[in-house]
C-alpha cells in the first residue's frame, strides 16, 4: 500500500522548467493528493530555506458586515491551534465556550438593539467576561508558535493579506524545514482561536495608525468610490463597524471554507533537497482533508458610465488622482496598458497586480521631462496600471508645484493633453525598448531575492500559475505602438474615469475621535 | 531507463520515510546538525590603485553586475550655514550631470539598459550603487566612476532638487511617527550638529560650487571603500577600476570634531498636540555605541525585553494580553561615533496612552529587578545563532556589510567571534546591563497625540498624565523657518 502511493506521487511530482525567450526559470512542482501545491527552487548558498503558504483568499472573499476578517484571520492563526499555544486544552476549551456565549450577550445587547442596550448589564457582563479571561491565562503559553519559529533561528516571520491572498512566511535553516510543516499543517488543521476578542483590539489599532496616516482616510473613500460593486470597494483593514460586530463564529466559517488545502500553495526556496520536501509535505500536509470546491468571486465591476470627481481637504500633501477602470490581469490589453504606464513613468513603488513594480522610474518617464523638469509644473508625478485578479485600474498621481501656484487641476489638464497625444500618436520605438529591456533586466533582479521569487511565484500561482510571470514578459515583448494607441484610446475615456483633488489644509481633524 | 530511475526515486522516498518518525509536537520534532561558517573578509578585501579598497566576490548565479561605493560622507560634516547640502547632494549627485556627461543623459542610458543607479547620503557614510545586467558591465562601471569622480552638480537640477526638498518641508510636521522622532532625538542630543535640521533659506543658500567643494573634501580614493558582486572575472575588474582611478588624488581627511557630551534632559513627559485618535509614544534616553563591549548582552537583553517582536516582554504584555497596540517594543539604536538611543514605543488609542506607558516602565523596572527566565535566554540565545547565516543571503549584502565594517573600525574579525559572544552571555549578565543602560528614573515620555483624550486615560490607569513625570507641552516650530509654531 505504502509503496503504491509512493509510485503515485512520483509520476505527479515532476521537474518543470518554464522558458520565456531569453530567461528561464527551474520550478519544482509536486500536488498532493489533498489538492496542496508543493512549488520548490532549489537556490544553493547559505544553508536555509524560505518557507511560504498562500490562500487563496483575502478581502474580496468578505461581504458587508465581515469586512475586514481575511486579515482578522490571519492575526488568529498566530494565537495557537489544539496543540499549541495551551497547556491544558480541554479546561482552555470549557473556559472558552463560556467567554463566547457572555461576549454573544453582549453584541446582541450593545449591537442589535438601536438604543446600545442596557448599559449595566452590559458592564456585569464585561466584568464577567475579564474574569474569565484572567482565569483562562494559566492554561495559555502566549505567543507559542512565534516562540518556536524564533528560537529556531526563523527570519522573515510575518503573515499578510492582501485583495485576492494570505500569506503565511518564515526562514529557516535548511535542516529545520520540517518544523515549518508541522506548525502550517497544524494550524490548518487544529486552529483554534483563543483571545480573539483582545486581537480584535490589536487590529482596530492597526485601522487607527492608518487612519492616522495623512491622507488615508480620503483615499480610502475614494477607492471606495472607484469600486462600486465589486468587492474590491472596502479596503483589506475593513470598516470598523465590521470590525468591532464580527463573531468569533464568522471567524470560524471563514477558515473552514477557505483554509484547505485545494485552495493553497506551499513554496520553498533555498538550499534543499525536493525528494525530501515532498516526502516531508506528504507527511504533515497530506493529512488535511480536501475542502469542498470554492466558488470565485461573482460580482465583477460594472461600466461606470459617467465620470466622477472627489475633492477632500486635511494634513496630506496638495495632489491629483485620476484613475481610470482597465482590465483584470488576465486580459489580452493588460500587457500594452503595462508598456504604456512605464513609458508615461511608473512611480516605482509599484503596485500589487500584474507587472507590478516593472519599469519607469517617475524619473525618468515621459510625465516627469514634461511636467517636472521642462514645463516645473509638478514636484512629482507617476502612472502605474494595476491589474489585479477580476479588476484593473490605471492610475495618475501628482502633485503641483505651491511655490509656482499650480493648481491640481492644472495638472490634470496637463496629463489630459499628454493622453490625447498619445492616442493619437502613440509613443516611440525607442520608449517601447526601454520598458522591455526594464522588464527583462527587473525580472533578472528579482530572481536573487529568495523570499521575493518566493512571493511572486507563490502568489502567481494562485491565480493564472507561476508560469505567467514568464509569458508575460513575453506578452510585453509582443506591444506594438498600434496596441498602445488602441488601449489609450478604449481605456482613457472620460466616463470611465475617477478625478480625486485633495488640498492639503492643516486646522482640519482626521476623522471623528473613536 | 525510465522505469529503473522510478524505482530508484522510491527507494530514495522510502529511505527518507523510515527517517521521518512520528511527531506530534514540535520538541518530538530532532532536526540534522548543521554547520555553518560565516564568509571572512579576508577572502574578499581587494586593493586598488591610489589607495583605494574594496570587498569583491564573483557571483556567477544571475547575469547581474552590482557595485557600491561607501564614502565616509555625510549630514553630520556639513557647516551650520550649509544645512541641507547632503540631501541636495542625494538628489542631484546623478541628475546634475558630470564633466562630460548630462544628468538627463546617465539617466537615459541606465534607464534604456534596465539598470539601477542610486545614491544616498546619510548621517556619515554615503552611499552611491548601481546595478546592471552583465552584458552591460563595461558601461555601467564607466558611468559609476564618472559620477563618483567627476560630478558637475548642474543649476537646473540643483532647482528641481531644491523645489522638492522645500516643498517636503511643508509636510515635515504632518506624519505623527515622523514628528515623534525628530522631537525625541531632540530633545535626547538638545542643540547637537545630530539634531540641526535645514530650513528654507538653508536650502536656497546652497550653491553648485558648494557641493564641487564638499565633494572634491571627501570623495577621494582612501575615504571611499568599494563593495561590488556579480558574474565578472575579478582581476579583470580590478584592472579596469585601476584604470579608472589611477590619476584620482588623495587629500588629507578633514572630519569636524564633534562633542560627545549631551546634557541629560530633565525626566517627565513632553507632549506634543496632535488632533489624531492616537498617541505615538517613545520613552527612554541615551544608549550605547554598538563598540561598547557590553553590546552582545544588551542585543539579548533587549531581545527579551522587547525587540524580539512576539517572543519579547512588551509585546506579549501590551499586545498580546491587552490588546492595547499594533506596534510595540523597545529598541537601542545605534550610530558611528556617538552613543544611540533606546527606546520603549508604542501607538494605541488615547484613552489608553497612560495605561500602555506605565506597562512599558514596569518591564524596564522588571528586567532591572528579576533575572530573565532559562526559557526566554534558550530562545533569545538560539535566535541570533541559528538565525546568523541569514546576513550572508545576498553576496553584495555581505560585500556591503564588509565595507562598512571596514568604514567604522570595528574589527573585522566581528563575525567570526559573533556566535561566541552571544553564547557567554548570561542570566548575570542580562540584569547586570539592565540595571546599567536602563534608567527608568532619568527617562523622557514623549507624547504626540491629541491631550486632552490622552490626559484623561481610561478605566484601567485614569489620567492625569502628570502622575507619569512633571508634563512639559512642546510646541513645534515651523518646518519652513525654525520659528516656533503658536
Amino acid at each position: 500500500m505504502k509503496r503504491t502511493l509512493v509510485l503515485i506521487f512520483i509520476l505527479i511530482a515532476f521537474a518543470s522548467l518554464a522558458v520565456s525567450a531569453e530567461i528561464k526559470l527551474d520550478v519544482k512542482e509536486h500536488v498532493l493528493s489533498n489538492g496542496l501545491k508543493i512549488l520548490m527552487i532549489q537556490k544553493p548558498g547559505v544553508p536555509r530555506v524560505v518557507c511560504h503558504i498562500y490562500f487563496k483568499v483575502g478581502s474580496i472573499n468578505e461581504r458587508p458586515g465581515i469586512t475586514g476578517l481575511a486579515h482578522l484571520h490571519e492575526h488568529m492563526m498566530f494565537k495557537g491551534t489544539k496543540m499549541m499555544g495551551v497547556t491544558d486544552f480541554v479546561k482552555d476549551n470549557a473556559l472558552n465556550k463560556r467567554i463566547d456565549e457572555l461576549i454573544d450577550k453582549i453584541y446582541r445587547e450593545k449591537f442589535w438593539k438601536s438604543d446600545g442596550g442596557d448599559n449595566e448589564k452590559i458592564a456585569q457582563w464585561q466584568k464577567e467576561y475579564e474574569e474569565l479571561v484572567k482565569e483562562e491565562k494559566q492554561y495559555i503559553i502566549k505567543d507559542d508558535l512565534w516562540t518556536y519559529y524564533m528560537k529556531n533561528g526563523g527570519t522573515g516571520l510575518n503573515a499578510s493579506t492582501g485583495n485576492e491572498s494570505t500569506g503565511y512566511y518564515v526562514t529557516l535553516p535548511s535542516n529545520k524545514v520540517e518544523l515549518q510543516m508541522l506548525l502550517e499543517s497544524d494550524r490548518m488543521l487544529n486552529a483554534y482561536f483563543r483571545e480573539f476578542y483582545s486581537e480584535k483590539d490589536v487590529v482596530m489599532e492597526e485601522r487607527r495608525l492608518s487612519e492616522n496616516r495623512p491622507g488615508y482616510l480620503f483615499n480610502e473613500q475614494v477607492n471606495a468610490a472607484f469600486y462600486a460593486a465589486s468587492p474590491y470597494h472596502w479596503g483589506v483593514i475593513g470598516w470598523m463597524d465590521d470590525l468591532r460586530k464580527v463573531t468569533k463564529t464568522d471567524l470560524i466559517k471563514f477558515h473552514d471554507r477557505y483554509y484547505v488545502p485545494n485552495n493553497a500553495v506551499a513554496i520553498y526556496v533555498g538550499d534543499l533537497d525536493p525528494q525530501n520536501i515532498i516526502q516531508m509535505a506528504e507527511k504533515y500536509f497530506g493529512r488535511v482533508p480536501k475542502g469542498t470546491d470554492i466558488e470565485p468571486i461573482r460580482t465583477f465591476e460594472p461600466p461606470q458610465y459617467s465620470e466622477k470627481r472627489m475633492y477632500g481637504e486635511g494634513p496630506a500633501p496638495t495632489s491629483l488622482q485620476m484613475m481610470f477602470h482597465t482590465p483584470q490581469e488576465d486580459h489580452h490589453d493588460v500587457a500594452a496598458l503595462s508598456v504604456l504606464a512605464n513609458v508615461l513613468g511608473s512611480g516605482g513603488s509599484g503596485g500589487r497586480g500584474r507587472f507590478r513594480g516593472r519599469g519607469g522610474g517617475g524619473g525618468f518617464g515621459r510625465l516627469y521631462k514634461i511636467l517636472v523638469q521642462e514645463k516645473q509644473m509638478a514636484v512629482s508625478v507617476s502612472a502605474r496600471n494595476r491589474a489585479q485578479w477580476y479588476v484593473g485600474a490605471f492610475q495618475f498621481n501628482a502633485r503641483p508645484r505651491l511655490d509656482k501656484n499650480v493648481k491640481p487641476e492644472d495638472l490634470e489638464k496637463e496629463i489630459w493633453a499628454i493622453i490625447e497625444e498619445i492616442k493619437k500618436e502613440g509613443v516611440t520605438p525607442e520608449e517601447i525598448q526601454q520598458v522591455k529591456n526594464r522588464s527583462k533586466a527587473m525580472f533578472i533582479r528579482s530572481l536573487s531575492r529568495a523570499a521575493g521569487l518566493a512571493r511572486s511565484i507563490g502568489r502567481a500561482e494562485l491565480n493564472r500559475g507561476w508560469r505567467s510571470l514568464l509569458t508575460d514578459l513575453d506578452d510585453m515583448k509582443n506591444v506594438t505602438n498600434e496596441d498602445i494607441k488602441r488601449v489609450a484610446a478604449e481605456y482613457f475615456v472620460k466616463d470611465n474615469r475617477l478625478t480625486a483633488i485633495y488640498t492639503r489644509k492643516m486646522a482640519r481633524r482626521q476623522g471623528r475621535r473613536r | 531507463m525510465k522505469k529503473t530511475l522510478t524505482i530508484l526515486f522510491a527507494i530514495g522516498f522510502l529511505f527518507v520515510s523510515l527517517e521521518l518518525a512520528q511527531v506530534e509536537k514540535p520538541s518530538d520534532l530532532k532536526f540534522p546538525p548543521l554547520k555553518y561558517e560565516p564568509p571572512d573578509p579576508k577572502d574578499f578585501r581587494t586593493e586598488f590603485a591610489n589607495g583605494l579598497r574594496g570587498y569583491i566576490q564573483e557571483d556567477h548565479s544571475l547575469p547581474l553586475f552590482n557595485i557600491s561605493a561607501i564614502i565616509n560622507f555625510g549630514k553630520l560634516y556639513v557647516s551650520r550655514d550649509k544645512l541641507g547640502l547632503d540631501s541636495i547632494m542625494s538628489e542631484t549627485l546623478i541628475k546634475g550631470g558630470t564633466k562630460t556627461r548630462e544628468g538627463s543623459e546617465i539617466e537615459e542610458r541606465i534607464n534604456f539598459i534596465g539598470g539601477s543607479f542610486s545614491f544616498r547620503a546619510g548621517e556619515r557614510i554615503s552611499t552611491l550603487s548601481l546595478s546592471v545586467l552583465r552584458e552591460d558591465f563595461e558601461e555601467g562601471l564607466e558611468l559609476f566612476f564618472d559620477v563618483l569622480m567627476n560630478p558637475e552638480f548642474r543649476e537646473a537640477s540643483l532647482n528641481l532638487a531644491k523645489a522638492s526638498l522645500i516643498q517636503d518641508l511643508r509636510q515635515a510636521n504632518d506624519q505623527p511617527s515622523g514628528v515623534l522622532s525628530r522631537e525625541y532625538e531632540r530633545l535626547l542630543y538638545d542643540e547637537h550638529p545630530l539634531t540641526w535640521q535645514p530650513i528654507k533659506t538653508s536650502y536656497e543658500g546652497i550653491t553648485g560650487t558648494d557641493l564641487k567643494a564638499a565633494h572634491s573634501k571627501y570623495f577621494f580614493p582612501k575615504n571611499i571603500i568599494l563593495a561590488a558582486s556579480g558574474d565578472f572575472n575579478k582581476a579583470a575588474l580590478k584592472a579596469k577600476i585601476n584604470k579608472m582611478v589611477a590619476g584620482w588624488k588623495n587629500k588629507s581627511l578633514k572630519i569636524p570634531s564633534f562633542s560627545k557630551k549631551f546634557p541629560q534632559p530633565e525626566p517627565g513627559v513632553y507632549f506634543i498636540e496632535k488632533r489624531i485618535n492616537q498617541g505615538y509614544v517613545s520613552l527612554g534616553h541615551l544608549g550605547i555605541e554598538d563598540t561598547n563591549p557590553d553590546y552582545f548582552a544588551v542585543q539579548v537583553m533587549n531581545f527579551i525585553l522587547g525587540g524580539g517582536s512576539f517572543s519579547s516582554r512588551i509585546t506579549m504584555k501590551v499586545r498580546s494580553d491587552e490588546g492595547l497596540s499594533y506596534n510595540q517594543g523597545s529598541r537601542f539604536r545605534y550610530r558611528w561615533g556617538f552613543p544611540g538611543t533606546f527606546s520603549g514605543y508604542v501607538q494605541t488609542k488615547s484613552s489608553t496612552v497612560g495605561y500602555a506607558i506605565f506597562l512599558i516602565m514596569d518591564e524596564f523596572n522588571r528586567i532591572r529587578r528579576e533575572r530573565v527566565t532559562e526559557d526566554e535566554m534558550d530562545t533569545a540565545i538560539n535566535y541570533y545563532l541559528e538565525s546568523f547565516s541569514n546576513s550572508f543571503e545576498s553576496p553584495q549584502s555581505t560585500m556591503t556589510t564588509f565595507a562598512n565594517l571596514d568604514m567604522t573600525g570595528r574589527p573585522m574579525n566581528y563575525y567570526k567571534t559573533y556566535r561566541g559572544k552571544i553564547k557567554a552571555v548570561t542570566k548575570a549578565r542580562i540584569q547586570e546591563v539592565a540595571n546599567k543602560y536602563i534608567h527608568p528614573d532619568k527617562a523622557v515620555i514623549m507624547i504626540v497625540g491629541d491631550f486632552e483624550p490622552c490626559n484623561k486615560g481610561g478605566v484601567k490607569w485614569p489620567g492625569p498624565l502628570e502622575k507619569l513625570g512633571k508634563m512639559h507641552r512642546i510646541n513645534l516650530k515651523d518646518p519652513l523657518t525654525g520659528e516656533e509654531l503658536k
